[in-house]
């Protein structure tokens, strides 16, 4: 599963506005895959990596 | 009438050399009324590259693009192996430009953006969902200090799934910058 498909499981109400705006999704070709390069929610609490893993 | 003053480098013990044309016509260089480094094609770094092969976009996650063949590299200063950055050695203005291009997309947030030093820097246009092919690009002018500033290309799509850049070499994808003035 994508960082991005984990994100949405874990808070399904995250629109595509979100992920362009106080959330941002980053991958730097580096072989070291997706990562939260940003996020800045006002409510929703910072996935930790156990969620996330 | 004003005076030609030369002036030796602090730093530098090199010799200055006007030459004269290399025809019998006269030619005349004004030079304008402002203090500032005269810039020509040596100290003005430029580069084009393109990327070979298709790159998998995941959704909704910004991801650097891949240039890894280069058309020009005046100065050196692309990385076309391991970061895919501009890194210029002049301080100055440059007009960067970049595109990409999707096959079909169902998605209307799909655009190309410039990074400087790791972080969204500008947005180029996007993209509605289309049958065929889609084509983002984005075009902006971005001072670079002539060191430690790069830029780079990073592309977004929300489509719901990753999607493949398409390729079609040398026009699609690519990436360049351009000195336009000195800082």
């Amino acid at each position: 599963m994508m960082l991005y498909d984990k994100i949405k499981t874990l808070y399904p109400q995250l629109t595509d506005h979100d992920f362009m705006t106080v959330i941002t999704l980053q991958n730097d070709s580096d072989g070291k895959g997706d990562y939260i390069a940003k996020w800045e929610h006002p409510t929703l609490a910072r996935p930790t990596e156990e969620q996330l893993a | 009438m004003a005076a030609l003053i030369p002036s030796a480098s602090a730093t530098g013990s090199g010799t200055m050399t006007l030459a004269g044309p290399s025809t019998n016509s006269n030619q005349t260089v004004t030079i304008p009324d402002a203090t500032g480094t005269m810039m020509v094609s040596g100290n003005m770094p430029a580069f084009s590259a393109y990327a070979s092969g298709n790159q998998s976009i995941s959704n909704a996650t910004f991801t650097k693009l891949q240039f890894n063949t280069e058309e020009f590299d005046t100065a050196n200063c692309f990385d076309n192996a391991t970061n895919y950055r501009f890194t210029p050695t002049v301080a100055g203005y440059y007009q960067v430009n970049g595109a990409v291009l999707f096959g079909a997309i169902t998605s209307a947030n799909s655009f190309v953006g410039i990074y400087k030093n790791g972080s969204r820097f500008k947005d180029g246009s996007g993209s509605s969902t289309v049958a065929s092919y889609s084509y983002m690009s984005v075009s902006a002018l971005v001072y670079l200090n002539g060191s430690t500033d790069y830029v780079e290309l990073y592309c977004y799509q929300s489509s719901g799934s990753a999607q493949n850049t398409q390729v079609s070499t040398p026009a699609n994808p690519y990436f360049q910058a351009a000195m336009i003035r000195g800082a």
